[in-house]
């Protein structure tokens, strides 16, 4: 499974997102791929981010299986990895 | 037209505009050069920033003239930041920040910064409780806006600023480009204040740092002195000068403009509260040059074009951010439905009753139509 993880630099959401994400990345390891949704334009917009963010998008063999928008806990971050994994089980 | 936009920016003026024009021509000089030319047009800076520093009451306070509001938040932030690495990696602001202030922060957070945000009052006010429980022995920068520019919250920068005083170590920015030449401002506890010219009919492409004279910040742009030493590059003179003139055209009759503006917010504000579906977002303690409201099941970009097409502009979030949700309006109201659906309409001395009147018209006849075509899908 690996992330793909969609922020911007104005979004404050997304500033503590990144706080969130690197709490969660001290308890999982996770493959992550950071985009910005600006400067990584072309890419961001094969995920189709909509307009909310940050947008963290949970993928397996390159499919899609969860897509997680705004603002979350750790603790919710954490249960969220939990049941991608068993639905990916 | 009806321009209802003047937050995001306002017509230049044309005193102002005359002003640039005639200084362009006049004052060929390079400032920086030595021969009678650029004396004057060094005078001419000099003269205009006497005059910035008289009309905002400025003590103590050098004027850093930038290209506007966001590189002089650029340069405030990261100016401090890398003057006093020493002093802590540690950063306090709101939510309620224009992207410019958000953005370098969270570049420095990629740099190892860490950042707080202080929790906000219902009305959506940092208070010293508040403020108090986040400064910690490393907290080198608080940044936190006077207006902010989606819902016109007003924070009280003068009592803010006194109290971080008790906090030698720590500098206080505040980005004033929502409040100057609008609400009453005193400056004298606030280390760095951030303005642009084009928010007070002045033209797009100058703005202001002004900084406590015992406070350093690290350049953004190097190469020798200019105006001033943190910020180099051959003075835009007649931009310079068009500030000022601006500066003090919009201080003319501060408070019959003032108390004209709040009385046609408080009109605009009693007749879209008459409207089924209608939410309004600011506070009657906001700026009375903003009114943020939230409309139920049309998206906010949809009623924007839908009065653009009658040629009346107005705008959904401010216009330096992308994405269609509001931070601030939900900060606020802690709803993503009216976060997901607001507007802004902002206000000027300019502004009409005539043309409140033709806009609330107009936005009744769109809500109805939008709310009937939902319905029928």
């Amino acid at each position: 499974m690996k992330v793909i993880k969609i922020t911007a630099l104005w979004c404050s959401g997304c500033l503590i997102m990144n706080n969130v994400w690197n709490e969660v990345l001290k308890r999982k390891d996770i493959e992550t791929i950071s985009l910005d949704y600006d400067m990584d334009e072309e890419l961001v917009k094969e995920y189709n981010p909509g307009k909310i963010l940050p947008v963290f998008i949970f993928m397996n063999n390159n499919k899609e299986i969860r897509r997680v928008i705004g603002e979350k806990s750790v603790e919710e971050m954490l249960n969220i990895i939990n049941e991608v994994g068993e639905e990916d089980d | 037209m009806i321009y209802l936009d003047y937050s995001a920016t306002t017509p230049v003026n044309d005193e102002v505009l005359d002003t640039f024009c005639k200084v362009s021509r006049n004052f060929v000089g390079n400032p920086n050069s030595l021969h009678k030319l650029g004396v004057e047009a060094k005078e001419l800076i000099d003269a205009s920033t006497r005059q910035i520093e008289d009309i905002l009451k400025l003590h103590d306070k050098e004027v850093i003239y930038t290209s506007g509001a966001s590189e002089a938040n650029n340069t405030a932030i990261m100016g401090v930041v890398k003057k006093y690495p020493n002093r802590g990696h540690h950063i306090i602001t709101t939510r309620l920040e224009h992207s410019s202030i958000i953005a370098p922060i969270s570049a420095l957070q990629n740099e190892g910064y860490e950042v707080s945000f202080v929790d906000l009052d219902e009305n959506g006010l940092v208070t010293i409780e508040n403020l108090k429980k986040l400064i910690r022995d490393d907290t080198v920068l608080v940044s936190i806006g006077c207006v902010n520019s989606e819902l016109g919250i007003i924070q009280d920068i003068d009592r803010l600023g006194k109290f971080l005083k008790k906090y030698p170590k720590l500098i206080f920015h505040s980005d004033i480009t929502q409040a100057i030449g609008k609400i009453k401002l005193n400056l004298d506890n606030v280390d760095l204040a951030s303005f642009s010219a084009q928010k007070f009919y002045g033209l797009k492409g100058v703005g202001c740092l002004i900084k406590n004279k015992n406070i350093k910040i690290e350049p953004l742009i190097y190469g020798g002195k200019s105006t001033t030493v943190y910020r180099s590059g051959t003075p835009a003179v007649a931009l310079i000068a068009s500030l000022a003139k601006a500066l003090r055209l919009v201080y003319e009759d501060f408070d019959n403009r003032y108390n004209y503006v709040k009385n046609l917010n408080s009109y605009l504000r009693e007749e879209l509260s008459k409207i089924d579906g209608v939410h309004i977002n600011s506070s009657l303690e906001s700026s009375p040059y903003i009114l943020n409201i939230s409309i139920k099941n049309i998206k906010s970009e949809v009623m924007l074009h839908a009065l653009e097409s009658e040629d009346i502009y107005i705008s959904t979030q401010t216009a330096c951010s992308k994405g269609g949700s509001s931070i601030g309006v939900f900060e606020i109201t802690k709803n993503e439905d009216y976060a997901l659906h607001s507007l802004r309409i902002s206000l000027s001395y300019l502004t009409t009753k005539e043309e409140l009147n033709v806009f609330l018209k107009v936005f009744k006849e769109k809500m109805r139509k939008l709310d009937l075509f939902n319905e029928s899908n």
